[in-house]
């Protein structure tokens, strides 16, 4: 999204600095809108991230290789996103 | 035929007639108990105090206080019994299997014609020796620095893939994924498999952690499993265990059984949970949690800016204020510009936003529904009632502040229009002959002489000296 972007913790981070950096109020007029901007893009990557991940359940087996959890194990905690039937919601919720 | 019927007869006969008269005194004839008395009186003036090891069976408590026992070995058995007072000075509880060594005191239990020992103490042989390894490794370990905490590497905010070692098919792993599910449902989650309980357990459980250090995007992992007795926890004090837990690569987070046990695994590992539901509810903030911050953190420097945005206008209009200010219009309409282009997207970002949220209230609707009403009915009413608020009130407010932003910046950059402002302190520069209206600032030299118009009279002024702009419409 942004390559000067590090990573989650960094955004949260510099987007923390550039609030107080903004609430101190002392910064030239173009300075502050130039901090906006970035504080700007920083929530939207936080934003993005939060959302990025697949809920995935996976199983390491010995010899390294990555398989889905078996189905009674994958279940397991998805009934959060389940109706009253369980009859499961459309895939991917947040989607 | 009758001598040889006759003869012993006759012989016992004889015997027991001269025994009477001359033999030996007859041997003395015990009472049960007399001999039983004896037998006691031999055993506790022998066996005031001893030791003897062995494993416990038929241990049963009864409503007196005692407890009474057996100790046996693959050959032989021992009765055993405890009396109140010792029995309360134990620290452990005595069970069929346990390998113990006791201390006591010979003596009989007369009704029964059984010796028995009377023990003083137990002490669980097997945990001993093992207790005692225990705090050998962890004197070594800490001798190594392994658990230093300076040592305690922080856990990520926000993990890209949770690692989890644990038993596949025990009460732990499900505790966990039920929690990650309800606090972060699209966590990604990689399970290594291991034997938590056992003799091999600590190797699998070193091998599952190295294995798993080594996922790509894995970082961070939890080491548990659900409670049990403090054998079927031996595992996670184990040296295997412990040194896998300080090579792996990224942050551990311990939890094995309830709260109460600590193993030396919780010792080494970057973070101890005091249970498996507890360590995935460390290992990652709630989602709504992370994103009001983000949230709380976007709305501050919104304000902040907007502060600021309009403490430069002010001051400009103060300086507009004073003569000579030909071309601010100019200036301030393109600071209005950038200004509107940031409203721009900020109003974007508030559209986004108010579509997530929409989203997530759909979504906690459902989950809602979900749910037994009838059991929290009320609460759920007012926590729904209240979420929806707070989810509509924040996103709206955004949206519509922004849009009252754009409006008003726009109606002050109308009132700007250089022909309405002459009256409210705008002036207007000529040539030096009053010819033309001097828009750049180029057209004149310093030294030059030009006239300024204002509301009332007109000034006769020479330039000193020139900012130009960069490339302002001619």
């Amino acid at each position: 999204m942004d390559v000067n972007i590090k990573d989650f913790e960094g955004a949260i981070a510099e987007l923390e600095t550039i609030v107080r950096r903004l609430e101190e109020g002392d910064l030239a007029l173009e300075q502050s809108l130039e901090l906006y901007e970035r504080g700007v893009r920083l929530s939207r990557y936080c934003h993005a991230r939060l959302e990025e991940a697949e809920r995935r359940i996976e199983v390491l087996g010995e010899g390294g290789e990555l398989t889905p959890a078996p189905p009674s194990l994958a279940a397991v905690g998805e009934d959060e996103g389940r109706a009253v039937d369980g009859e499961p919601l459309r895939k991917g919720r947040k989607a | 035929m009758s001598s040889l019927f006759d003869l012993p007869f006759d012989d016992d006969a004889g015997g027991t007639g001269a025994g009477e008269s001359a033999a030996p005194p007859a041997p003395r004839i015990y009472t049960v108990s007399e001999l039983t008395g004896e037998v006691r009186v031999l055993l506790e003036s022998t066996w005031t105090d001893l030791w003897v090891e062995g494993e416990i069976s038929n241990c049963r408590l009864w409503n007196t206080g005692h407890i009474y026992f057996s100790l046996k070995d693959a050959g032989a058995q021992l009765r055993a019994v405890m009396f109140k007072g010792a029995a309360r000075a134990l620290k452990f509880t005595l069970e069929d299997g346990q390998h113990v060594l006791a201390r006591g005191r010979l003596s009989v239990y007369d009704p029964k014609g059984e010796y028995q020992i009377v023990c003083s103490d137990v002490e669980p042989r097997g945990l001993g020796a093992r207790q005692l390894a225990l705090d050998q490794l962890r004197r070594r370990l800490q001798a190594e620095g392994l658990l230093d905490p300076a040592r305690k590497r922080a856990l990520p905010a926000l993990p890209r893939k949770i690692g989890i070692v644990t038993s596949i098919d025990g009460a732990a792993i499900r505790d966990m994924l039920k929690v990650l599910g309800r606090r972060y449902q699209n966590a990604h989650v990689v399970i290594a498999p291991a034997r938590v309980q056992g003799d091999t357990a600590a190797a699998d459980l070193a091998r599952a952690l190295g294995a798993i250090g080594r996922v790509e995007g894995v970082d961070v992992v939890i080491v548990g499993r659900g409670g049990g007795s403090i054998e079927d926890l031996w595992a996670f004090n184990e040296e295997p265990v412990a040194r896998a837990i300080a090579a792996c690569p990224v942050p551990v987070i311990s939890a094995v059984g309830h709260e109460t046990d600590v193993t030396l695994a919780d010792h080494v590992a970057d973070f101890r949970a005091p249970t498996p539901s507890a360590a995935a509810e460390i290992v990652v903030d709630a989602k709504d949690a992370f994103a009001a911050r983000i949230d709380r953190l976007a709305d501050r420097a919104s304000a902040a800016v907007h502060r600021r945005v309009l403490m430069g206008r002010q001051a400009l209009q103060r300086l507009a204020a004073k003569p000579a200010m030909a071309g601010f219009p100019g200036r301030m309409a393109l600071r209005g510009r950038h200004v509107a282009e940031l409203l721009l997207d900020l109003q974007r970002t508030g559209r986004d936003g108010l579509a997530r949220r929409q989203r997530a209230f759909q979504a906690l609707r459902l989950r809602l529904e979900a749910l037994d009403l009838r059991r929290s009915l009320g609460r759920i009413d007012a926590r729904l009632s209240q979420a929806d608020a707070r989810l509509r009130a924040g996103a709206l407010r955004r949206y519509h502040a922004s849009e009252a932003r754009l409006g008003s910046l726009a109606a002050r950059i109308d009132t700007l229009s250089p022909l309405a402002v002459l009256g409210r302190g705008y002036a207007v520069c000529w040539d030096r002959d009053r010819r033309r209206i001097l828009r750049d600032a180029a057209a004149v030299s310093d030294g030059d002489a030009v006239r300024v118009t204002l509301h009332r009279g007109e000034l006769r002024c020479v330039v000193t000296g020139r900012d130009l702009p960069p490339a302002e419409e001619p």
